[in-house]
Formats: C-alpha cells, structure tokens, sequence
C-alpha cells in the first residue's frame, strides 16, 4: 500500500511523476517528511532513546565505596564491566520471578484475550438488542478507565477476608472463602486484576474489527443454515485474526510489564515478596536498595528479552498484522 | 520551509525560555547567604499537622520561612531524597529522617555536619539518640526530634475476663496469648508482621542484638547471632502453634481486627496511641499500655521502634538557617509542647517528659502513668547499631519472614536469619564498603 | 431462543464481574470511617456526602488540586502528543524518503520499552536540567507516545488519499497548510482516538510522576491517592477518604467515554484486514 508510488498514476499528476518529487535527491521536497518527523524524533531522542541509552551505561557502572564510607566524598563511581549483569542474572531470585512471570502470562493472557472475543463475538450477534449490548458493552469497557493502582487498592479491600463483601457472600451460603493472598491463590488474585482491566479494552479492538465486516458476508451463510457458532467459528474469528495477533502482541508486552498490582497488593500479604516480578526487582534494587546499577542492567536484560518476543511472534505469524507495508 | 514550522518553532522556544526562566528564578532565590536575608526552606516530614507546628516558628522568624512538604512516610521519603542526591538537585533543606536511615543516609552523602550549629545541643537529649545522629563520630548529622520506645499495649477487659494480668516476661506473654486463643480462637494477642522489620529489630535490641557495628574501619554485621536467634524462635514457636497470627500489620484487614476485638494486643511503641485512636475506635477505654514483657524481669531492658531526627541535607544552600530552626524545633519548650501535642510525636529532648508530656494521650486517658511508664522504658532501651544499607536488610526480612510466616514453621523463623544476614553482607561488599565476615 | 439466553446470560455475568468493584466503591464511599470495616460490606449507608465533604476540605482542598493536576496532565500531554503523532504518522503513511524503515522500526521498538525502566534514567537526565518537581517533569516525557505514532500512521494511510494531497500541491498549498487544512480535518476521528488514548494512559500513570514529583501540590490522582492510602495504614480514618478520592477519579474517565463513545473504535490491524 505504498501509496504514494501507486495512487498518483489515475490522477492529473500523471503529468509529474510523484516517485521523481519524493525522491529527488537535495530537493525541497525531499526535506518535507523530515521536517514533519522532526518532532517526534526530537521528542523520542530526548525522552526514550537518550534515557535508554543512558541506562546502558549505568548498567556499566558501579559505585566504590573507600573505609566505612561514612564521610562526605567516600564514593566514586567506577567501571563496573559486566559484574551487575552476572549479579542480575545469578542472583537467587531473578529465575523464579521470571518462571512466575511467564505462570502469570499464561494464566492472564488466554483468559483476558479469550474473554474478550467471547464478548466481542456476542457483542457482534446481539447488534439487533442495543440496549443490552450497549449496557454490556460499557460495563465490560469501564474498568479500563480505572488506574491499575486504584484498581489494585479495590481488588485489595476484596481480597482480604475480614473486609472482603466475597467472603460475607460465600459464609451465607456455608462456604468458606479462601485466603485469596495465601501462596496458592496469590497468582490468581494478582490476574484477576489484569484481566478485569484488561478485558473490557481488548474486546473494543476485537469489536471493531467484527463491526467492519459487512453482515452480507454471513446472510449466506446463514441461508445455508450454518449455526451462529459456526458462523463465529468460520467466518468472524479468522477475520479477526490480525486483530487477535495485535491483542496478544500487546497483552504479552503487560504482562512482562506488570508491576503496579503486585506493587499495591504487596503489603496486604506475607506472599508477595520484592522480587515477585522481575520489575519489582528493578524497583527494590534501584529504590529500596539504592543500587540504580544493578536496576539499570536488569532493565536492559527485560528491554531485549521484551523485544525478542515481540519481534519472534510477529515474524512467526507474519509481519503483516504489525508492520503491513513492506518497510 | 522555516515559516511553515513557525508555530512550532515559536511553542518549543516558549518551552525553552520558560524552563530556563524558572532555572534562573530558582538561582537567585538560593544566592542569598547572610542570615539577615529573607531566605526560604523546604522540609521533608511525615508527622501529622508538621505544617502546624512550623506554624509556630514562621510567625516569630520572617526572615527563615519554612515550607513543610508532607511524605508517604519514613522509606518513600528517604528513597526520594537519595534520588535527589544522586541526581544532584531536588532536595529539600531539612528533612525528617529515621535513625536508622542516618548511616545510608550520611554514606550517600546526603546529610550536611552541622556540628558547629547544633554541637552545644548535645546534653539536651538522651546519649543513645545522640549516638544515632553522630554516628560516634565528631561530627553531627542532625538533632534527635523523636524516640519510639518499644511498650506494651493489650485489652484490659479481656485480660480480666480470662484472669490474666499484663505479662511480665515473654513466656508470660506466650501463656496469655495460649489462654486467650484457647477461650476464644477468634483472638489473637497479636501477630508476627513479616512487613515491620523495624520492630523485629527492636525485639532483637531488647534481647541484646547489634546488628552493625564498626571494628577499627570495618563493618560487622551479626544479624544472625544468638540474641536474634532466640527472638526469632521465640516467635515462630508462637506463630507456629498458632497462638498469635501471621498477618502483615497496618492494612485495612489489621486495622479491622484491632477493632472488633480479634487483636487483643500489640508489642508497639510509645505512638501506639495515635494508630489505635484511628484504628480501634469502638474499643476506647478498654486499652492499658504496660512495660515490654522481658527477657529476664531482673534486668529490664527495651528496644525501640521509629523515632526520627531532623537533618540538614547536602544541597541545602542554607545550612545556617536549616540548623537554627532544627535546634529550634526540637529543642525549644514552645516547639516541644507543638510536637508532642499538634504533630502528636514523643520528642526525644529530655526536658520533654516534665513540660510538653504532662497529660496522657487522649485513647489512654484514664491511664495518668502513661509517660511515667515510657520514660521508664526509654531509660532502659539497649543500645543498636545501624549500618549503612538497613533498606537492604529491611527488604530481605521482608521476603524471607513473609514465606516464613506463610509456611507456620518455627524453623523457618531460624533459618531465614542466615537468608538476609548472606543479603546483607553481600550487598556491602557489592558496594565495597570494608565488612567482616 | 436458547442461543440468545445463554448470550444474554454470559453479557449480563461478564457486566456484572466488571462493574462489581466499581459497585463496591459506590456502596463504601457512602458509609462512615466507623461503619466501613465494621457493617456487612454490601450495605449502604447514608454518609456519601460527609465523605466527599471531608474529602475536599483534606489539607484545603489538595484533593482537588490532584483532579485539576491530572486534567493538565493528560489534557495537556494527550493534545500535544496527538499532534505530534499526526505529524510523524502523516509523514510515515504518506511519502517515501530514505531512512523510513528505520525510523518505523525505531518506533515501534519505542512501543514496547516499559514505563518503570524509563521513568530513573528520565528522571535524573531531566534533573540535570533543573526540570524535576516541576509540571514539565510530567508533561515532556508524555509529549511522545510511539503508540500514538503508529496509530496515527494507520489512520494516516487508511484516511488521506493521496489524490487530495496531490490536488492540494497543485493549487499551490504548502506542505505546512496542507497538513493544516486539509490532512489534519481527514484524520479528525483517528486523532480523537489516537487523544483518547494517551489522555487514558497519562491519567492512569502511576510511576512517573511518582519519581518526578516531590511537592504533593503537583501530583496527578494516582500519585496523591497513593500516598492517602500509606497514610491510611497509620491513620486508618484515611481509608474512607481514599475510597471516596477514588470513586471519584474514575467519573471523569467515566464521562468521557460515555460522550466520546463513537470514537472508542480502535482498529489495531486495520492495514491488514484491508490487504
């Protein structure tokens, strides 16, 4: 869809061929998408590129300490080498926080994607009921309006059984709730927040792209007597798919991210330790440890391991979905 | 190509004159250093209504106006000024800091020597608050603005109504806590908080634990040692039988706790009261605060729990000043009545006890000995060492105590000592500091 | 129908999970600090009114403050960061020059770099430049969303057809005024979307300010919230007040996708389905 070099052809620019305009070398024109990019480039140099690079290099730091380093002027900073990578990596809780992250994925990003189409799919098929589709739609779209640190505070209140309007609920019925922060349930609570926030936002990307799709694409298949389900199954989820990719792509990237919920749960519970992420890991070691360095190198290892990732899975199901000219 | 971009050009270069505006603003604001200048301060606290009590200086002193910005607390405080200076600006000129974040605090060079300002103060405040803002050195990183005795709190109606008094010992506290979740298994007499390293240090204090300590230039560190493993023991033997619970203190669960009746007591320190006035409301008057239970009843001893000077830091442009009001603001009666009854904090000068202390706090208000009983654990609080990465210290209790305290194992208690003493060690000599062991 | 009352059922259960919390915040900003840990949860009470006094006379007011921060913060962030998305997207969407894929691609890396692990580095690149602890230390990082780009980009080409910018070069328009007049109108519902977005994610940030800000007369919602709750553990009367404070903060979001609602259209893949 390189527009540029196809469109220009059927219109009275025929007569000046766009390709020479946007490509002349030294020209005025050629300046022109430089000058539009300008800011933008400004502004991302400045506050993305400049402090990624500038946590490289601290990631290559360390400071020294001389004597007890109590008097003014005691530490300098030195090269470090590699030594706050091989302390990153090895250090004892770096590998769990990793495994529970990718427990957390797997737990978070299927429910919260697979909820999201089933709305979206009932969404679609309910379009002749507005009002409960309209309802719905708001209801399951609110909680992106709420800040993951608020909605961890409320999800927090919930949780703890003293407090929790769940508990009361299930004791009427002769059930006792259970410790939803105790070690076997604490993953479930810390996704329970993800997806309640995360959902309703996924199922609008998913909705959109099944409201493009015009209903004579499926009057049809209906004619032939195919069943809704078939309908949804054969037609509408493949036509989602790129969508679907975008919605995993991005819900991956949270959950490598995720950091506020634990962060707010973490004093309500014995089980949420500082390493329970490996971005609280970056927070302790640059905040509560003070060590700026090691949180640097940690940081550099998530940034790269998040971009692997994300690139692997795109170029595994093609890059179409992301990236759909062929820049 | 330059006029199509006017607008743009003309939003960054307001921007810019904006920025360098307020720069150049800020500078001349700070250039001022004679002490008959009209110069302004800003100081970091958490205390409750600290804008009240600077009330009191601001309205005598028009040439040093002070600006207090209120904190989360003691950790977000001290994290954002260790920022600040390793940032190179952004700190305030007086801060509230904890005693035990002075050494962190004076290694990351934070904190300005105002010996010479505040030096003569020294006779005013107990030897061990002192200590604190010294270091043992000559020089003096702040003036001891309050001290958090460790004491007793516990429901004098339900002590009755199961024919217990206050414990005098620990194992009398093991019995009473026994009796009470026996007579009802609602009840708690309190709870192993993995979240509260701070009292877990001032129990190890009372047992007689230092967990720093400096040998010539170099650091020890014995958080492992036998003080702190008989306290650790002690109270994984309770958590484990089940006696006391396991739950983090101050969340809103806790909170509901202390004030339906469930916790029936709290190890705490001289502040209790604030904290119970707002947590356990309904139960007003049923309180009673006691000495520690000990260790060994001949000879009595205390830790402490909080407790926080005022210091001068590093970028302050105004040291001077800054010094003259913290000598001020913890020493002088007017300041000391304020703290003690607007900001509601137990001010470590000594003299506080016989003019600012003269009534108990309003939750104990029936209990006249109230500040006879803290002055009497303050006289025998032990002496501690901090060192200079607490947080770090701090931090892995946390972990290691929340699974500890999870798991309900008395020998988890033990073993996770060796977990944070390996973390505390390895973190100085990540950072080069000189350290045995 | 069978199939329609199942449907019906799983919307109606999928509303009732989402709007469960935001129910309970309504039902417990209504009671009293006494009544919140002590009556059955679900039951309201009569003090909503007290609480929101109480709220807005904290420390004269700064609750308020925190509300106005925040409009400032993402009006002001979300404004700026959308036009300089439509620039960038407009100039990626529709010319061809040298560099392009690599800028696209830088781009797109910038959409997967976490906010935490910025947020130190900015703040002490910013603090050396004197910028910390001011509004700007908020709103500059946020002038840039390479989200916003690459929505901006997609809007870009699937709503300006190159024929109008040719037509409009023809008649003699510069570059500036096409973009102005012409490109900018066409892509009006696209940048709406592209504001809604990042006005969301400023409101909702949490870690930037958090580092940045040391004043609490400058801290946006989610900041000074936070700091209501450490309070409330000491202070447990200041748990009704940060139920209340976050009731709220989520109306305005509230309101605003309910008037906005159309534009809440969000297609990710729109290239794709197209191709």
């Amino acid at each position: 869809m390189s527009l540029t070099t196809q469109a220009p052809s059927k219109t009275i620019a025929a007569a000046r061929p766009a390709t020479a305009r946007a490509a002349r070398p030294g020209g005025r024109r050629a300046g022109v998408p430089y000058a539009f990019l300008a800011p933008g480039l400004i502004l991302f140099t400045l506050f993305l590129a400049a402090p990624i690079v500038y946590a490289g290099y601290l990631s290559l730091r360390k400071v020294k300490v001389s004597g007890l380093g109590l008097g003014s002027k005691s530490r300098t900073e030195i090269w470090a080498g590699l030594s706050n990578y091989t302390r990153s990596m090895t250090d004892p809780e770096f590998l769990p926080s990793v495994y529970r992250i990718i427990g957390y994925g797997l737990v978070v990003v299927p429910i919260m994607l697979g909820l999201a189409l089933l709305f979206a799919l009932l969404l679609d098929a309910g379009r002749s009921r507005p009002g409960l589709s309209g309802f719905a739609r708001i209801a399951i779209f609110l909680p992106y309006a709420v800040p993951a640190v608020v909605a961890s505070l409320l999800w927090g209140f919930l949780y703890l059984p003293k407090v929790s309007p769940i508990t009361d609920a299930l004791s009427v019925f002769g059930i006792t709730a259970p410790e939803f922060l105790s070690s076997s349930w604490v993953l479930y609570a810390v996704a329970n927040v993800a997806v309640w926030g995360g959902t309703g936002f996924n199922m609008i990307v998913i909705y959109t792209a099944l409201k493009a799709v015009p209903t004579s694409l499926y009057e049809s298949a209906r004619i032939d007597g195919a069943s809704e389900l078939a309908i949804a199954w054969r037609i509408k989820i493949p036509i989602v798919m790129p969508s679907l990719v975008m919605t995993f792509v991005f819900s991956l990237i949270a959950t490598l991210q995720v950091f506020a919920e634990p962060m707010t749960l973490k004093p309500l519970s014995n089980t949420i330790s500082y390493t329970w992420t490996p971005l609280m890991k970056v927070y302790r070691d640059a905040f509560v440890r003070n060590d700026i360095y090691s949180a640097a190198a940690t940081s550099v290892v998530i940034a790269v391991a998040t971009f692997i990732l994300s690139f692997g899975f795109l170029k595994l199901v093609g890059r179409r979905a992301f990236n759909q000219e062929d820049s | 190509m330059k006029t199509k971009f006017a607008p743009l050009l003309a939003a960054l270069t307001a921007a810019a004159l904006l920025t360098s505006a307020a720069c150049s603003s800020s500078d001349d604001s700070t250039d001022s250093s004679t002490s008959d200048e009209k110069v302004s301060l800003t100081y970091w606290s958490w205390a409750p209504n600290m804008d009240k009590v600077v009330e009191g200086w601001n309205s005598t002193h028009p040439n040093i106006q002070v600006t207090v910005n209120k904190q989360d607390g003691g950790d977000p405080a001290v994290t954002k000024l260790l920022t600040a200076i390793k940032a190179g600006s952004g700190a305030p000129d007086v801060m509230q800091a904890e005693y035990q974040k002075i050494p962190t605090l004076v290694s990351a060079d934070a904190l300005a020597d105002i010996s010479s300002e505040v030096g003569s103060l020294k006779d005013k405040f107990p030897a061990a608050n002192w200590t604190s803002v010294t270091l043992g050195s000559d020089a003096v990183y702040g003036v001891p603005q309050d001290s958090g005795p460790l004491m007793f709190f516990y429901r004098a109606d339900i002590f009755a109504k199961n024919g217990l008094e206050a414990p005098k010992t620990w194992d009398d506290y093991a019995a009473a806590a026994e009796k009470i979740h026996k007579a009802n298994a609602k009840q708690f007499l309190g709870t192993f908080s993995a979240t509260d390293a701070g009292l877990f240090a001032g129990l190890a204090q009372q047992a007689g634990a230092s967990w720093w300590g400096v040998n010539g230039d170099q650091w020890t560190v014995n958080i492992n040692d036998a003080a702190t493993q008989k306290v650790a023991s002690y109270w994984g033997g309770l958590v484990e039988k089940g006696v006391i619970d396991n739950k983090p203190m101050y969340t809103p669960e806790w909170n509901a706790a202390l004030n339906d009746g469930s916790q029936v007591g709290w190890v705490s320190a001289v502040w209790a009261p604030g904290v119970l006035e707002g947590s356990a409301k309904d139960t007003k008057g049923k309180w009673k605060a006691a000495i520690m239970p000990q260790w060994d009843a001949a000879s009595p001893a205390t830790g402490n729990w909080g407790g926080s000077a005022t210091s001068v830091t590093s970028q302050s442009k105004h040291p001077k000043q800054a010094a003259e009001f913290i000598a001020w603001l913890n020493s002088d009666p007017a300041a000391l009545k304020l703290l003690a009854n607007t900001a509601n904090v137990y001010p470590a000068a000594n003299e506080a006890t016989a003019t600012a202390l003269t009534s108990p706090p309003a939750f104990f208000s029936d209990q006249a000995d109230f500040y006879t009983i803290a002055a009497e654990a303050a006289k025998a609080t032990k002496p501690f060492t901090y060192g200079p990465n607490v947080n770090t210290a701090y931090s892995a209790f946390n972990d290691a105590y929340g699974k500890a305290a999870e798991s309900k194992k008395a020998a988890n208690f033990t073993a996770a000592l060796a977990t944070i003493q390996s973390a505390t060690v390895d973190d100085m000599k990540n950072n080069g500091f000189n350290v045995a062991g | 129908m069978k199939n329609s009352k199942i449907s019906t059922t799983l919307l109606i259960l999928g509303a009732a999970y989402c709007l469960f919390p935001v129910i309970w915040v309504l039902i417990a900003s209504s009671k009293s600090s006494g009544e919140l840990f002590s009556t059955f949860t679900l039951a309201p009470s009569t003090h909503l009114w007290d609480n929101i006094v109480d709220l807005s006379t904290y420390r004269g007011g700064l609750y308020w403050r925190w509300m106005g921060n925040t409009a400032i913060y993402a009006g002001v962030g979300g404004l700026v960061s959308t036009f300089v998305s439509a620039m960038s997207g407009f100039a990626l969407a529709k010319f061809d020059f040298p560099g392009k894929g690599f800028v696209f691609n830088v781009i797109l890396a910038g959409v997967l770099v976490p906010g935490v692990i910025l947020a130190i580095p900015q703040y002490l690149l910013l603090s050396k430049v004197g910028l910390t602890n001011t509004y700007w230390a908020v709103l500059l990082p946020s002038f840039i969303s390479p989200y916003g780009i690459y929505l901006a980009r997609i809007f870009a080409a699937a709503s300006v057809p190159t024929e109008i910018l040719e037509a409009s070069r023809i008649d003699g328009a510069g570059d500036w005024r096409t973009f102005l007049r012409v490109v900018l109108p066409m892509m009006r519902t696209g940048l709406v979307t592209v504001f809604l977005f990042q006005f969301v994610a400023i409101w909702n940030n949490f870690m930037l300010p958090y580092i940045m800000l040391g004043t609490d007369k400058l801290y946006p919602l989610t900041v000074g919230l936070n700091s209501l709750l450490n309070q409330g553990a000491s202070q447990p009367a200041m748990y009704i007040s940060v139920v209340t404070g976050a009731l709220i903060s989520i109306v305005p979001l509230i309101a605003l996708f309910l008037t906005l609602q159309r534009y809440w259209q969000v297609d990710l893949a729109a290239g794709g389905v197209k191709a």
